[in-house]
């Protein structure tokens, strides 16, 4: 121990104070344990920082600058122009409100918070840098720990996110100005909600994308509506082509080259260059050996369905632990640990764990593909309702995308859902309820749903995969 | 964990068959002993028959509406190992699913039934498709608290669905959880996801039974407007029936409300038989003792008078509770010679006390009718009469005086004609007669009576209504020797010391078995019934 450390003690020590974090953290409050969070950049993690909220309060604002300047077809004539300063400090607003509420909430409910960085220094403590030359150090002891380091952008050779010309997906969110041209490399969801947004804002894109098609882990029904969208907002794909180097041209920008797996190369100059192909945990920094833990070869913890990890008094939540890492997923990771904490039984035991991305239009999935389900041993019948029959899809005139139910015949269990359609990310709340209800496909047909509203296509669904639709075809 | 096959008991006095109305559990649900399975038709009533196990329903042998010798099979259970959930999770699963899955047989499926049918060690089961257990979230979490795994709990929900209830029956039946505080908690936390109970098909229909047993004690089958649901409008439809004609179990904003069951129960159970006005005979025979009653009265008639239901051309299945009138009729009609005897009583007295004993009677006392009355006097003719209370043993060549007043009220229903049993009669006062005529002619039409209740009665009174006229040949309650058959209570110009005037007056018919009883006897029988009804002060006297 160094000399002038101060120790302190907790019952549960949380690293990191994202939406795994700090919701773990507060949780554990509520139970009447002594918690310790720490942080060492902002409240609110990724997410509320750096992810889920500017790129929501982003993508927001250019569909309006989109909508607004493609509406002709309603009679509706403008010209807007966007003050990318201006909506920045918008955006910074709501990240700040929320990310305030974290820190309010945290103490409110007796959180103890302390921003540094954490390392662990023994089984039972870590210690805590703080930020800045000469701020200190202490170390905490604690009867549970829960790892909540989440995740950070990788970063490809030759593309050093310390070059300014390199975005990551955290710079493009910081940026206050739209590059006229930009290349995004990765057409994973990261890369096709960014490329959307910042065509919808003006720029040229071009996306470069090593595998043969946007968004691998969707179905391809789902892709070819989010790709041909992205194409008629004039964003071009090269697909096929991995970045592989970045060339300075004097006054004029960069050039991004690319490689085939037969070495053709490719040249795109751009203003600034996104790097969106994936992110990895953060366990480099927390010394986990210390605590006699060690991460899987991919840098994940590997833990139990409450979250426990190799030693039964650390946890690890959120991205940290693995996939899926989505936000939602993270947050209930945290309220299992800290209820296991308490004594609780609580499990990880979501039948399924909804993702959305907000694309145009947007994605929203729930549980499982038909393929998925026929190869669980399920008998599964689909259901869709194009948007195209939809009058609420028809009155936004979006009338791009499907909402799809899957389900299992002979009980009629809902078992997943993939919906296409603006507000999808909304609308795939409805499937993933069904789902951990154990509801049929005749207990969503049977329930009414507003009209005119998009959730009525999920009713209709049901009722076409049990054949008697009224608005669409029966298959 | 075994297979049983569960036969259909015998439910009654002398029952070889019984028509299978309803089941009230699907293939593949959890039942406990003692939980009605089925709706079995029979001696004159509809009887639910209770699981004598606890167990999973693997097979129903018998369709709604077939006719089931007693002893024959309809239900196979899976029942239980004593303490072995691992083992009922393996029973539990479906067998549709299971054989699905088998043949579907994924890699990762293929590994869980792997995992599963290891633990079911012999059962001969496998895994249902997948791991995957469906129970809502709230469902999940009370399970975890039990410290119950819920591949374990069998699931009453539609596919299988593990409910709150499902989860808390799991709970009830698992070795040494009872009267524990640690272990009941969680239980009825569970027990407050209401809305699982009520998604749940097979319970809902249980539970409306109970609803029924409230009855609409309006009895208006025959109504001008009813209210229900526009899908028990279909149903009725569905089912040929006019829900005008159906006894609705419930009311709203004063008014009758058919529910599903309801239409159910009366398109199973009614045959084309008596509906609307076989609904209203209870009150009738409460309110007016016999007189102005609005029911077809007479054994020949009953359950025929259903204009409501029944068409010109239609062709009537002759099978439950209408076959079993039938043929008691046939026997009694035929083995005993019938004789019949008819009087006129003056009630005017009987008129007079009992509206001054009404007005007398407490707001939460039982409304006092005129059947308790006649029940007395008949009662009291019996006393001086005892060959009318008694049977012919044919075969020990003797006859059974009876020594107890056990007094059968004939009702009329939407099935047709019961007869549930006032028992010892004589030992009960008025106000106790008119409560427990009023409880059993509620039941005997919401077809809730349990067969016992049915039978063993000495002496029967049955009621002319407003259908009939004044006067009936009653058919006797076979093996009783008598029967008395109550006319309408009319107001007619009468001598009365020396002097036509307006008295109220009643008809009395009965039948007697002339093996047994000789028209003197019926004779002095009525006289004596007549005397206590024309002076009913004599009945205080009883």
């Amino acid at each position: 121990m160094v000399m002038g450390d101060v120790t302190t003690g907790t019952d549960v020590l949380v690293i990191g104070g994202g939406p795994g974090g700090y919701v773990a953290a507060i949780r554990a409050a509520q139970r009447d344990l002594d918690v310790t969070l720490v942080e060492k950049d902002a409240y609110g993690g990724t997410c509320l920082n750096h992810g889920c909220i500017p790129s929501k309060a982003l993508i927001h604002a250019a569909d309006v600058a989109h909508e607004a300047g493609t509406a002709e077809d309603l009679g509706i004539h403008a010209d807007p122009a966007v003050d990318a300063v201006a909506l920045a400090d918008w955006k910074d607003g709501v990240v700040d409100q929320l990310t305030g509420g974290v820190e309010k909430l945290c103490k409110a409910n007796g959180v103890t918070l302390i921003e540094g960085t954490a390392a662990f220094s023994g089984e039972h403590t870590a210690r805590i840098a703080h930020g800045g030359d000469g701020q200190g150090m202490e170390s905490v002891e604690f009867e549970h720990a829960i790892v909540a380091t989440g995740s950070r952008p990788i970063e490809i050779p030759n593309f050093p996110y310390a070059e300014e010309t390199v975005w990551s997906s955290r710079d493009a969110l910081g940026a206050d100005a739209v590059p006229d041209r930009l290349v995004v490399v990765g057409a994973g969801y990261i890369g096709m909600e960014l490329s959307t947004t910042f065509a919808k804002l003006g720029a040229d894109v071009t996306v470069v994308e090593m595998l043969d098609d946007v968004l691998p882990t969707y179905e391809d029904d789902v892709k070819r509506v989010v790709r041909s969208r992205a194409e008629e907002l004039g964003i071009e794909f090269s697909f096929g082509e991995g970045a592989s180097d970045l060339r300075e041209v004097d006054g004029t920008g960069i050039e991004v080259v690319t490689e085939t797996e037969d070495g053709e190369e490719s040249v795109y100059g751009a203003d600034r260059v996104l790097v969106a192909v994936g992110r990895e945990p953060v366990t480099d920094t927390l010394e986990l050996d210390a605590a006699g833990l060690e991460p899987g070869s991919d840098g994940f913890l590997e833990t139990d369905v409450q979250g426990r990890t190799d030693l039964d008094h650390v946890f690890a939540v959120g991205d940290v632990a693995g996939d899926p890492m989505l936000a939602h997923a993270a947050s209930r990771e945290g309220i299992v640990a800290a209820e296991a904490i308490a004594g609780e039984p609580a499990a990880l035991d979501a039948q399924a764990v909804p993702s959305a991305v907000f694309t145009d239009p947007e994605i929203g999935t729930v549980g499982l593909t038909e393929a998925e389900a026929a190869a669980e041993g399920f008998d599964p019948v689909v259901g869709e309702m194009p948007l195209r029959a939809s009058g609420r899809a028809l009155t936004m005139n979006e009338t791009d995308g499907f909402v799809r139910i899957v389900a299992d015949e002979p009980s009629g269990y809902v078992l997943g859902g993939q919906v296409v359609a603006p507000e999808a990310s909304e609308l795939i709340a409805e499937i993933g309820l069904a789902i951990e209800m154990g509801a049929t496909l005749a207990d969503v047909a049977g329930t009414i749903h507003t009209h005119p509203t998009l959730s009525e296509a999920v009713m209709e669904a049901a009722e076409n995969a049990m054949g008697q639709a009224i608005h669409t075809l029966n298959r | 964990m075994g297979e049983t096959q569960f036969a259909l008991p015998d439910v009654g006095e002398g029952v070889a068959e019984g028509e299978l109305v309803a089941w009230l559990v699907e293939e593949g649900e959890r039942v406990e002993e003692d939980q009605p399975v089925a709706e079995v038709e029979t001696d004159k009533a509809i009887v639910e028959i209770p699981a004598a196990y606890d167990g999973i329903v693997s097979r129903l042998h018998a369709a709604e509406g077939e006719v089931v010798p007693v002893g024959d099979v309809i239900v196979t259970f899976d029942v239980d190992a004593e303490g072995s959930t691992a083992d009922e999770s393996a029973g539990a699963g479906d067998v549709d699913a299971t054989t699905d899955e088998d043949a579907a047989g994924g890699a990762a499926a293929g590994d869980a039934a792997g995992e599963n049918a290891a633990d079911a060690e012999g059962a001969g089961a496998t895994a249902a498709a997948t791991d995957r257990v469906f129970a809502p979230p709230s469902v999940r979490t009370a399970a975890r608290e039990a410290g119950v795994d819920l591949a374990s709990v069998h699931g009453s929900g539609p596919g299988g669905r593990i409910t709150a209830d499902d989860l808390r029956a799991a709970i009830d039946g698992r070795p040494g959880s009872t009267g524990d505080g640690e272990r009941t908690r969680p239980t009825d936390e569970a027990g407050r996801s209401r809305s699982d109970d009520e998604v749940a098909g097979s319970t809902g229909r249980r539970g409306s039974t109970a609803t029924s047993r409230g009855g609409d004690s309006s009895g208006t089958a025959d109504r001008d407007r009813t209210l229900a649901m526009p899908a028990t409008r279909q149903l009725a439809r569905d089912e040929g029936v006019d829900i005008d004609a159906v006894p609705a179990s419930d009311r709203r904003d004063g008014e009758a409300y058919v529910t599903p069951d309801d239409v159910r129960a009366y398109a199973a159970g009614e045959t084309g038989t008596a509906a609307g006005a076989g609904a209203a005979v209870a009150d009738d025979v409460g309110e007016r003792g016999g007189s102005e009653a609005g029911a077809t009265g007479t054994d020949a008639d009953a359950g025929t008078a259903d204009a409501d239901a029944t068409r010109p051309g239609d062709r009537i299945p002759y099978r439950g509770v209408r076959r079993t009138i039938g043929e008691r009729m046939a026997t009694a009609k035929y083995t005993a010679p019938h004789v019949s005897h008819h009087d006129e009583v003056d009630v005017t007295d009987l008129v007079a006390t009992r509206e001054r004993l009404t007005a007398a009677t407490a707001e939460d006392e039982p409304r006092l009718t005129y059947l308790p009355f006649v029940i007395k006097a008949v009662v009291a003719g019996l006393r001086a009469q005892p060959i009318l209370n008694a049977e012919l043993d044919e075969e020990a060549e003797e006859i059974v005086v009876h020594d107890r007043y056990d007094i059968g009220i004939a009702v009329a229903t939407d099935a047709g004609l019961m007869v549930p049993v006032v028992e010892n009669a004589d030992e009960k006062g008025l106000l106790e007669l008119a409560a427990e005529v009023r409880d059993l002619a509620a039941r005997a039409r919401s077809r809730t009576i349990s067969p016992e209740e049915l039978q063993g009665s000495t002496f029967t009174i049955t009621n002319l209504g407003a259908i009939g006229g004044e006067h009936a040949s009653p058919i006797i309650n076979y093996p009783e020797v008598g029967i008395l058959a109550l006319g309408e209570i009319k107001r007619k110009p009468a001598v009365h010391e020396g002097e036509v005037v307006p008295r109220d007056l009643l008809t009395v018919s009965m039948s007697v078995d002339h093996r047994v009883v000789d028209g003197a006897d019926a004779a002095r029988f009525t006289n004596e019934v007549t005397r206590y009804l024309n002076d009913p002060d004599l009945l205080l006297l009883e």
